[in-house]
């Protein structure tokens, strides 16, 4: 390590090196442990240490999934997921934040709505799917709006406590220089209720991925929770183990997208050095 | 309302004359003023009839034992407060500007956007209200850190941040509860010169809570001194030392015998309000 004789330079050198190194060395952990249960997988169901009909080797799924990304079936099953997933979690999501707002902020609407939120969150969301199944038919409806009533629960609820929490003190500072209204929504409200907004997408994406493979698992002909209800109904765990990593792939991804909108829209929550 | 100031006070006959002939160029004027707090039902006197006027262009000290309702009225004063009793009287609307007790800045806007909150909030163009900005930014020392976000601040850092986005409003009537109570002697040293300097410059109608007797008189035309809860206007003393002040006055005799009045006023009150405990 070169040492010149400016100690701010050195301290920043040195910590951004240190935090590069531990960000490599966090991301190789990362990647080697599920390299090695594999290895672990591979080895064991070729010895028929375990039952390899079951748990078959990862060098066969990987060869199914090649094949169903051939044959088109793979990218077709994503592809209709992820449109189902978004366009519900983004319509719930939207709503879910808007109305959350106004509840935090309005007490009677709170009186009058909170309550009953609160009731009907409880109830799983996949419960009222039958329900929609009677009012829209099998299409894409009753699948989008139970993506989207579990995103705009969560979400609801979220920015309601985020506007709840703000530091009444901050309200305060904002309105006596002048924020008044519209621009005390804009300039303290939402920037002051966004950390709690982002622990509800962070959430909420997650529980729109578990709902929309549900759906697909007894509602539908196409999607990844078809591939891996219908593989098991025709005994093809190859083919289900591949429909299980694509979600969780998916889950990755989109938890991945909205910690980098986190990161950017909260540039002040920016991480500890100490970490 | 001069009947009840006398009642209140009543060996300060003389005084009151004084305040009587300064009727005239009041700014804010609060009228027996009672606050009652209610938490988990049980009510909690605050302040009890308390008079209070902010003539335009002085600067008023206010002093007295931690609890009394210091922040309380200086809230009451910039109408982010309502009284239980009592009313509040502005003249022309003044536009009012806090440094409050605990800072309350914005966690999510940098050092700059943090000072230019009150100017942005008044339509000032953003080139000109980031000069303004800036121009604070550096009087408080805090030039380098524009861009910095006040969770990465020290506590004297937040306290002189808050400082500069109360100033830069320049504001007719300037509310400051213990602005300087984080800082460190030297720091502080520097910014009362400093605040004396701008306010002997500017003349703006400052209120200041402060623990601070040596700061209360430097910096006041005159030292209101609150009694211990519920708060009540215990004594209020002019400061009749000449402008302008340098840190140098405190070594002046009637300085001297001015904070030796006020420490045994505040000595019986504190001793008071510990044996209430
Ligand atoms: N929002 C509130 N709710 C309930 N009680 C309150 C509230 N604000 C203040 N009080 C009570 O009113 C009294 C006066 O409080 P205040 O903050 O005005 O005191 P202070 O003189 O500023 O004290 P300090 O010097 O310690 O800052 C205290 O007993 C406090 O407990
Ligand atoms: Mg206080």
């Amino acid at each position: 390590m070169t040492t010149s004789n400016n100690p701010i330079r050195d301290e920043i050198e040195r910590s951004t090196a240190r935090s590069r190194r531990l960000r490599q060395r966090d991301l190789a952990l990362g990647i080697t442990t599920p390299i090695v249960l594999l290895i672990l997988w591979q080895a064991a169901s070729s010895t028929n240490l375990i039952d390899a009909k079951i748990f078959t080797p990862p060098s066969k799924i990987f060869a199914t999934a090649l094949t169903l990304i051939h044959n088109g079936i793979l990218t077709h099953d994503l592809l209709i997921t992820s449109l189902r997933l978004l366009i519900g979690f983004i319509l719930g999501g939207a709503v879910g934040v808007g109305v959350g707002i106004l509840l935090g902020i309005f007490r009677t609407l709170r009186a009058a709505f909170s309550p009953l939120f609160a009731a009907l969150y409880a109830v799983p969301q996949i419960a009222v799917l039958p329900l929609l199944l009677v009012i829209f038919g099998i299409g894409e409806t009753p699948k989008i709006l139970t993506v989207a009533a579990v995103s705009f629960f969560v979400l609801e609820i979220n920015a309601m406590a985020g506007v709840r929490s703000i530091d009444p003190q901050l309200l305060e500072a904002g309105s006596a220089y002048g924020a008044k209204g519209r621009r005390l929504f804009w300039h303290v409200l939402l920037p002051g209720s966004l950390p709690a907004i982002f622990t509800g997408l962070r959430v909420g994406v997650a529980l729109a991925l578990v709902v929309v493979t549900a759906t697909e698992f007894v509602a539908a002909n196409s999607g990844l929770g078809y591939l891996v209800w219908n593989s098991w109904q025709l005994f093809e765990p190859n083919a289900m183990y591949v429909g299980l990593i694509t979600i969780a792939l998916v889950g990755v991804i989109l938890t991945g997208i909205v910690e980098l909108i986190s990161r950017r829209l909260m540039p002040w929550r920016g991480r500890n050095t100490r970490d | 309302m001069l009947k009840s100031v006398a009642r209140m006070l009543p060996n300060l006959g003389e005084r009151i004359n004084k305040v009587t002939g300064e009727e005239q160029d009041w700014l804010v004027r609060a009228n027996q003023i009672t606050k009652v707090f209610t938490t988990n039902g049980q009510g909690i006197l605050a302040l009890e009839e308390v008079d209070l006027t902010l003539r335009q262009g002085s600067f008023t000290s206010l002093i007295g034992p931690s609890g009394c309702g210091k922040s309380t009225l200086l809230r009451i004063v910039g109408s982010i407060e309502t009284p239980s009793r009592g009313s509040l009287d502005q003249r022309q609307s003044p536009r009012i500007a806090f440094v409050f007790q605990d800072h309350a800045l914005f966690p999510w806007l940098t050092v700059l956007d943090n000072v230019a909150f009150g100017l942005k909030m008044a339509g000032i163009a953003t080139k000109e209200r980031y000069r303004r900005s800036q121009l604070w930014i550096e009087r408080v020392g805090l030039a380098g850190f524009e861009r910095t976000f006040p969770n990465a601040l020290s506590g004297g850092m937040r306290q002189r941040l808050s400082i500069a986005r109360a100033f830069v409003t320049e504001p007719d009537v300037l509310l400051m509860d213990e602005p300087m109570g984080a800082l460190d002697e030297q720091t502080r040293l520097l910014i009362q010169e400093d605040l004396i300097r701008l306010w002997e410059e500017t003349r703006k109608t400052v209120l200041l809570v402060t623990h601070s007797i040596d700061e209360a008189i430097l910096l006041g035309d005159r030292v209101v001194i609150m009694s211990r809860r519920p708060g009540r206007i215990k004594t209020i003393l002019e400061v009749d030392l000449e402008r302008p002040r340098s840190l140098h006055t405190m070594t002046d005799p009637r300085f001297v015998a001015l904070k030796d009045t006020i420490i045994s006023d505040l000595h019986d009150e504190v001793m008071a309000s510990m044996d209430l405990r």
